[in-house]
């Protein structure tokens, strides 16, 4: 199982995290000074790591704004700052992931894979666990469908 | 029938009334104890118990919103004016209002009126248009992103789903949220605040319908903090239809095929769900997630077959899913289906899950066995799933079988005519209306109001959901929701009109897209609200030119819980203006839906919503070439109001602002009116008028200031030239909402041909277009004079939601 | 004379492909919708047409980026053929979603080169946005660019647009300077005076406002605007039109069919 994760490459405009934080900041909750997004994909399948790589640069991350990252199981990009992942629950429809596993066999790697697909939010600033609860709660996952993690 | 089919034996036979309500409570399957005890008898005679997909079958095909049973039962109805009382019984509201209206006006043009997924009226010789509007209230409430995509791919495959396919050519959407900016402290537990609610609907319809490729090009947009915890989510479609494509009919023999989208535990319970209030515990199962570039694909490819004469019915798969669906096509056939044929999206699902799921995206076709290979070829070819999962029969009865066993075996006339008639009271107490004390207000005072009218949330610009809808796409969008005289500055169109160039091939004509909705003037008058929203819909589609003669009319009611006899009879007085108006109009309606039960607690009370009826209009326009839009064009014209201002206060923006308790709610006056309305159609298509916008919230004051800025223009109007009745003061000229009055743009030259036009009406000369752009409303005899830079009102106006 | 026969290439989430069709026709061409698995299953019949156009829409969902899906596809399964057609030189246009495909397969800036360095990236709104602008089409770009779609336009156009991914970046400076050098930014936002605008104007931040781009050679065409719903004046928010019946997007197509002529 792979996990990759897409960044922002530095120089370039984060508009879903600037959004974010405006959000943020419109329910009234204040020290948070910046958010970084990161969509992810978990690949699940027999594919080894240097398919994985071509899928996350040919596929998953835009050659020329974003970076990416590739690892076994679940991880982030090196940080102090709290993060919130945001999940879908089990059994709900994720549309992209059938997309991202179809392009997956245009590109080639015709092994069956399964793709689940998620949002990482990078909080810079002061936010205690309470609050990361509410921001999470109130403006990035519904809890009905979604789950979420703070790390 | 035990456990290797999957499917348990429910014992009914011989249960006590508290039982029998027990039980439908423990399953969440909506059935009172009269519905209960219906089922009894019918399983007694077949000396066995229902299985569960047995009664899971009968649960959903009885559901209040596959089968409407709380308005198709009888309604013993009181009313009470000036202490007066009234009685009348309905066997069926709306058959004996909207329905009849329908019924007695007889139209040639109509072509299928309430009894497909959609209504259809004729577009020119070969083609119909179809329109229908739904609702998605309570999904949206809990999950506004899912429910209100869902929502639109749901009325847009009513569409694909009515005769044998429309192609749709718009969307519109409705909403009715509480106050975005309410304190986070003031929602209710467990609930979504309100501003994330109706941001999440919001880019719910946009995702879906922009994937789709339908413009969304009408809609509106109301707050109220009566839907803080149950919104309203209206979506709507329109399409266009060969007439020779209207018919469907089942044979005995043909292959039932599900095309689409796989079936999941996605929305079980959902048809029954949306007649259980909301609370905190609401069932999750309930939602659902779409995804509309299966329902795009699905569209693409069965128009195609449509053409080919591939099938010989279609329907969608809405609430109550397959259940529904096949049940529906094989009422007067029989139907056996294989549930074990159904392609599912994980494995787990159990017969009465797979039978009732209301996963999203798939349709059911009537296939002639002859076209078996060639339809899945079709819909191959384009990645399309078609999968055949049984067979109408001619045994009229339902039956389904899992893995060789049957699972579930009844009478399709059990199933569709058995359900008990309930009976409801329903009260309708008259509250009488007194006028106001005179509204005095000074040159100052009314600057500041204009301000807060124009900048109040039910009137404010909804350009910010506007743009982020495609509203242009397959480029036939030729009046749009956003109008000015360049591509900059923008105002508030009345009505979009479709010009369907790539559907129909050198046509002229057009299709207007017009709705009206007022749910604060049904707080205190439920007629008067319906007859105004009638009347708003109508005028809002004859402003960008529609015929007056060629209109047709949905309804959407959605209502508190019926249970409550006031609650109940607010709605039959509705029904009845309904009826009035379509009569005296001479227009009919096409199709309707209503949602009842939109009733939530909080803390243990329990609370309704205001009462909300929405009208579309839908109309064929001869020459899609002469319409016009709101817009002022040109320094010099002069300004007309028609229609007479009354004192009429009640229910208004400005009551609002200024906290007004009292005052006569707008009443319609439809002969008076439609005479306006015929004459404007006869004037725009002679080119005599330049501009035209309907008089509604917020008054003249609003109208004339929007058709300023939104032509970046000046205009300078005389408060006392205005033709009203009875002694107004000028902020109630200003302001009064009354039904029936336009405001037109008239080129001097054309003055005369104008006047000759509308000589049997009431109308008046009250100002002209200027040069200095400043929107100056004058009276010598009040010593009353506003102005105001025309572009500080449209700054008051576009910067209340910009999110 | 034989008719100029157009490709409109759709798949899953292709929505502008029948308004494209009508474009073409109005130009008196032979416009084909043509599903991506029938053109896969015949690759060679890409050659029987004089043009290739990738309408506008959500190919798959735009999930993942928009127009990275099918850029994918189409590289991986029908690559060599439409380098081909494009080294022809016969006209190739892509159109808002198109626009995305072909920058992300890399068919625009150059098709010999055909690898992705510039991108169409998200909104500076982060929001989609449906509305009308104005486009500076440089007098420069008349006389001297190659490119065969834009000619004989005026020096300010408008067109609406209506995308939620638009903001033109290139790999770096040098490639800027190529596209400034070869006259190949067709298109730039602009005011209604031809300066530089500022948001909503400018609608979603790309460097120097572009909003459309062509190959050296001036066949290849790519442009976030809807040319093809601004075919005929009643389009236009005020009504307006050259001849006082149409709209700018009549001479971009009739210039693609007329070159073929």
């Amino acid at each position: 199982m792979f996990e990759i994760d897409i960044f922002t490459k530095e120089g370039f405009k984060d508009s879903r995290g600037e959004h974010v934080l405006s959000d943020i900041l419109g329910i009234g909750i204040k020290g948070v000074k910046k958010v970084d997004y990161s969509p992810f994909y978990i690949i699940d399948g027999d594919i080894n790591k240097s398919e994985a790589k071509t899928i996350a640069s040919e596929l998953l991350s835009d050659k020329i704004t974003e970076g990416f990252k590739v690892g076994f199981g679940t991880q982030e990009k090196k940080s102090k700052n709290p993060i919130i992942e945001v999940l879908y629950k089990k059994g709900v429809t994720d549309t992209v992931s059938e997309s991202v596993a179809k392009a997956i066999k245009d590109l080639g790697i015709t092994k069956d894979v399964k793709v689940k697909t998620g949002h990482k939010y990078y909080l810079h600033g002061n936010a205690s666990q309470d609050v990361l609860n509410k921001i999470a709660v109130k403006l990035l996952a519904n809890t009905l469908v979604q789950e979420y993690k703070i790390k | 029938m035990k456990n290797k089919t999957s499917c348990r034996t429910i014992e009914i036979l011989n249960l006590s009334d508290k039982e029998l309500i027990d039980l439908s409570a423990k399953n969440v399957l909506s059935l009172s104890l009269d519905e209960m005890k219906s089922v009894q008898p019918y399983f007694r005679k077949l000396k066995r118990n229902p299985t569960d997909v047995e009664i899971e079958t009968i649960a959903q095909t009885w559901s209040e919103h596959c089968k409407h049973k709380t308005l198709t039962g009888i309604i013993e109805y009181t009313e009470e004016k000036y202490s007066k009382k009234t009685k009348r019984t309905y066997n069926n509201l709306l058959k004996e209002t909207v329905f009849k209206a329908t019924m007695e006006l007889n139209k040639k043009w109509c072509l299928s009126v309430f009894k497909d997924n959609a209504g259809i009226i004729e577009f020119d010789a070969k083609n119909g248009v179809a329109f229908k509007v739904e609702t998605h209230n309570h999904p949206s409430a809990l999950e506004p992103y899912g429910g209100s995509a869902t929502g639109i791919g749901g009325v847009i495959r009513d569409i694909l789903g009515v005769g044998l396919g429309a192609k749709p050519l718009a969307n519109t959407d409705v909403f009715c949220f509480g106050n975005p900016d309410t304190k986070d402290s003031q929602v209710p537990e467990g609930m979504h605040h309100p501003k994330r609610i109706a941001k999440g609907v919001v880019a719910g319809v946009r995702d879906y319908g922009n994937r789709m490729g339908i413009p969304t090009v009408n809609g509106a947009v109301y707050f109220d903090d009566g839907y803080m915890a149950n919104p309203l989510v209206y979506c709507g479609t329109m399409g266009i239809i060969p007439k020779n494509k209207i018919d469907k009919k089942v044979n005995s023999g043909d292959l039932i095929l599900v095309v689409g989208g796989r079936t999941g535990r996605d929305g079980i319970h959902g048809a029954t769900f949306s007649s259980i209030q909301l609370d905190q515990e609401s069932d999750v199962s309930a939602v659902q997630i779409g995804n509309p570039i299966v329902e795009k694909k699905v569209l693409d490819t069965m128009l195609k077959a449509r053409d080919l004469n591939l099938y010989r019915a279609v329907t969608d798969c809405g609430a109550g899913g397959l259940s529904s669906a096949i049940g529906e096509l094989g009422e007067k056939t029989g139907a056996i289906v294989y549930l074990d044929k159904v392609p599912l999206k994980y494995d787990g699902l159990v017969p009465w899950e797979i039978w009732i799921s209301e996963a999203q995206e798939r349709m059911v076709f009537a296939v002639p066995p002859k076209n078996k290979k060639r339809i899945v070829e079709l819909f191959k070819k384009e990645n399309v799933e078609a999968v055949f999962v049984g067979e109408f029969t001619k045994d009229k009865k339902l039956t389904l079988k899992y893995n060789g066993h049957v699972v579930a075996s009844m009478d399709m006339s059990f199933l569709h005519d058995g359900i008990p008639k309930p009976k409801r009271p329903a009260v309708c107490k008259i509250k009488e209306e007194k006028v106001q004390k005179p509204i005095k207000m000074t040159s100052a005072d009314l600057s500041k109001t204009l301000k807060s009218a124009l900048s109040d949330l039910n009137v404010c610009s909804k350009e910010w959901i506007i743009r982020q809808y495609d509203h242009e796409v397959q480029g036939q969008t030729i009046v749009k929701p956003l109008q000015g005289t360049d591509i900059e500055v923008s105002g508030p169109g009345d009505a979009s009109v479709i010009f369907p160039y790539t559907s129909v091939n050198g046509t002229k004509k057009g299709v207007v897209l017009s709705n009206g909705l007022n749910p604060s003037y049904g707080k205190i008058n439920t007629y008067k609200m319906a007859a105004s929203a009638i009347e708003e819909s109508l005028r809002n589609a004859v402003a960008v030119g529609a015929d007056v003669e060629k209109m047709s009319l949905l309804d959407n009611f959605c209502w508190g819980n019926p249970n409550k006899p006031e609650i109940l009879g607010s709605l039959v007085r509705a029904a009845n203006a309904c009826y009035d108006m379509s009569k005296a109009f001479d227009i009919p309606f096409i199709s309707g839906k209503d949602s009842l039960h939109n009733e939530y607690s909080i803390g243990g009370k329990k609370y309704s919503i205001p009462p909300a009826l929405l009208i579309s209009a839908m109309g064929v326009i001869e020459n899609a070439a002469n319409t016009v839009t709101m817009p002022l064009k040109n320094d010099g014209n002069k300004i007309f109001v028609l229609g007479v201002t009354r004192n009429e206060i009640a229910g208004s923006v400005l009551a609002k602002i200024k906290n007004i308790k009292d005052g006569i709610v707008p009443v319609v006056y439809p002969k008076e009116s439609k005479e306006v309305m015929k004459r404007i159609y006869k004037a725009i298509n002679n080119g005599l008028i330049e501009s035209c916008h309907d008089c509604s919230e917020g008054g003249l004051a609003v109208a004339i200031s929007e058709m300023a800025f939104a032509g970046d223009k000046g205009v300078k109007v005389d408060i006392d030239a205005i033709r009203t009745k009875g002694k107004l003061s000028a902020a109630e000229i200003l302001f009064s909402e009354s039904n029936g009055r336009f405001i037109v743009e008239v080129i001097p030259e054309n003055e005369s041909k104008f006047r000759e036009i509308f000589k049997s009406c009431v109308f008046a000369e009250v100002g002209c277009v200027t040069e200095d752009k400043y929107v100056i409303f004058e009276s010598t005899k009040n010593k009353i004079k506003v102005k105001e830079k025309s572009r500080n009102l449209l700054k008051a106006w576009r910067n209340t939601i910009s999110w | 004379m034989k008719k100029v026969k157009a490709l409109i290439l759709r798949t899953a989430g292709t929505n502008c492909d029948y308004e494209t069709q009508a474009a073409f026709e109005m130009c008196s061409a032979v416009a084909e919708r043509v599903h991506i698995n029938s053109l896969i299953e015949n690759k060679d019949k890409i050659f029987e047409y004089d043009i290739l156009a990738f309408p506008g829409g959500f190919s798959y969902g735009d999930d993942i980026a928009s127009g990275k899906v099918l850029a994918n596809e189409i590289k991986n399964k029908l690559g060599d053929k439409i380098k081909k057609f494009s080294l022809s030189g016969k006209p190739v246009i892509g159109i808002c979603n198109g626009f995305q495909v072909l920058v992300k397969m890399g068919l625009l800036p150059e098709p010999k080169l055909f690898e992705q360095v510039s991108t169409l990236s998200y909104n500076d709104s982060d929001k989609f946005e449906c509305r009308w602008v104005y486009l500076k089409t440089e007098k420069k770009v008349k006389n001297e660019s190659n490119c065969i779609w834009t000619k004989n336009l005026p020096d300010i156009i408008t067109l609406p647009v209506a995308h939620g991914e638009g903001k033109f970046i290139p790999v770096n400076f040098k490639l800027l300077e190529e596209l400034n050098k070869n006259n190949q930014i067709v298109f730039r936002y602009s005011t209604r005076n031809g300066a530089i605008p500022e948001y909503p104007l400018a609608p979603n931040g790309s460097v120097e406002q572009i909003a459309g781009i062509c190959n050296t050679k001036g066949n290849i065409f790519g442009l976030m605007p809807h040319p093809e719903r601004y075919m005929f004046a009643l389009q236009h928010p005020a009504r307006e039109g050259f001849d006082g019946e149409y709209g700018w997007g009549k001479i971009i197509f009739q210039n693609a069919v007329d070159f073929v002529k």
